[in-house]
């Protein structure tokens, strides 16, 4: 494992903003990640898609600023759903019986048809 | 494999969460060192990172800046990552499981990181000794050829 930051980007598909993750979610970058995260929630997006298929892992520390992020957009009416959580990122879900808490798709693009 | 054929690295650091990346990215070199592989590197990553937060945020209560050492050992047998901090008395193995999570009902953040850490590892272990908790992280994969090979 040669990557040890978290690389946030950003891109827009019709109304929905797309944020993609890549390399670890851990207790030093999380609170970056939910500032983000929370920061678009309040700037008024209404559809926010997070995609971990670039993640590498992920630590309570991720689970925990997801879980913020999702009260936030809650109490904004926005939709927060994720997607290509696989592998074992998602074992890691499992683990946190997480996997029912959050909205999650398969894929983006399935993803994107359901915020459509 | 002989007694001698294990290899250690000490990290001392301060209790903010930025300093945790010292940590890691120790961790990591090990890991490159020793073609440690991917999954139970990263699930040894995931665990001192759930304990090692665990300490920067709740070992101290006094608001000043504390020292705490993260000792990392390779054996054959696998690696063990001992936590040694002078503060609040923690024993992780008594610590309660997270609730399960309610369907239809958001789980309370936190309480989470304990839980994940001690699925992640073969073992942990705790003991308070000399006014400070002394926890173990061990998990177990052969590295027997790769730690003999660094030994040459």
């Amino acid at each position: 494992m040669n990557t040890s930051a978290l690389t946030i980007g950003q891109t827009r598909a019709g109304d929905v903003c797309v944020v993609t993750l890549s390399g670890r979610i851990d207790s030093t970058n999380a609170n970056e990640m939910m500032e983000q995260l929370t920061r678009l929630i309040s700037s008024g997006e209404k559809s926010i898609l997070v995609d971990f298929g670039a993640v590498l892992y992920l630590t309570s520390a991720a689970f925990r600023a997801l879980l913020v992020a999702t009260d936030e957009a809650e109490r904004s009416a926005a939709k927060f759903v994720l997607c290509s959580v696989a592998g074992h990122v998602r074992e890691l879900f499992e683990m946190g019986g997480l996997l029912e808490v959050f909205t999650i798709h398969n894929s983006r693009d399935e993803a994107l048809k359901q915020l459509g | 494999m002989g007694r001698s054929m294990t290899r250690t690295v000490e990290i001392r650091l301060r209790n903010s969460l930025s300093e945790i990346g010292a940590a890691r990215d120790a961790l990591d070199g090990l890991g490159n060192e020793f073609s440690m592989p991917m999954k139970p590197l990263m699930q040894l990553q995931i665990a001192l990172d759930e304990v090692v937060s665990n300490v920067v945020k709740y070992s101290w209560q006094d608001g000043a800046e504390h020292e705490f050492l993260v000792r990392i050992t390779v054996h054959p047998a696998g690696v063990d990552v001992e936590i040694l901090d002078d503060g609040l008395a923690f024993d992780p193995l008594v610590a309660p499981a997270p609730s399960p999570p309610v369907p239809g009902q958001r789980p309370p953040p936190g309480g989470l990181g304990i839980h994940m850490a001690k699925k992640l590892l073969d073992d942990v272990k705790y003991e308070r000794t000399g006014g400070r908790n002394h926890t173990t992280l061990c998990k177990r994969f052969d590295l027997g050829a790769a730690v003999g090979r660094s030994e040459k």
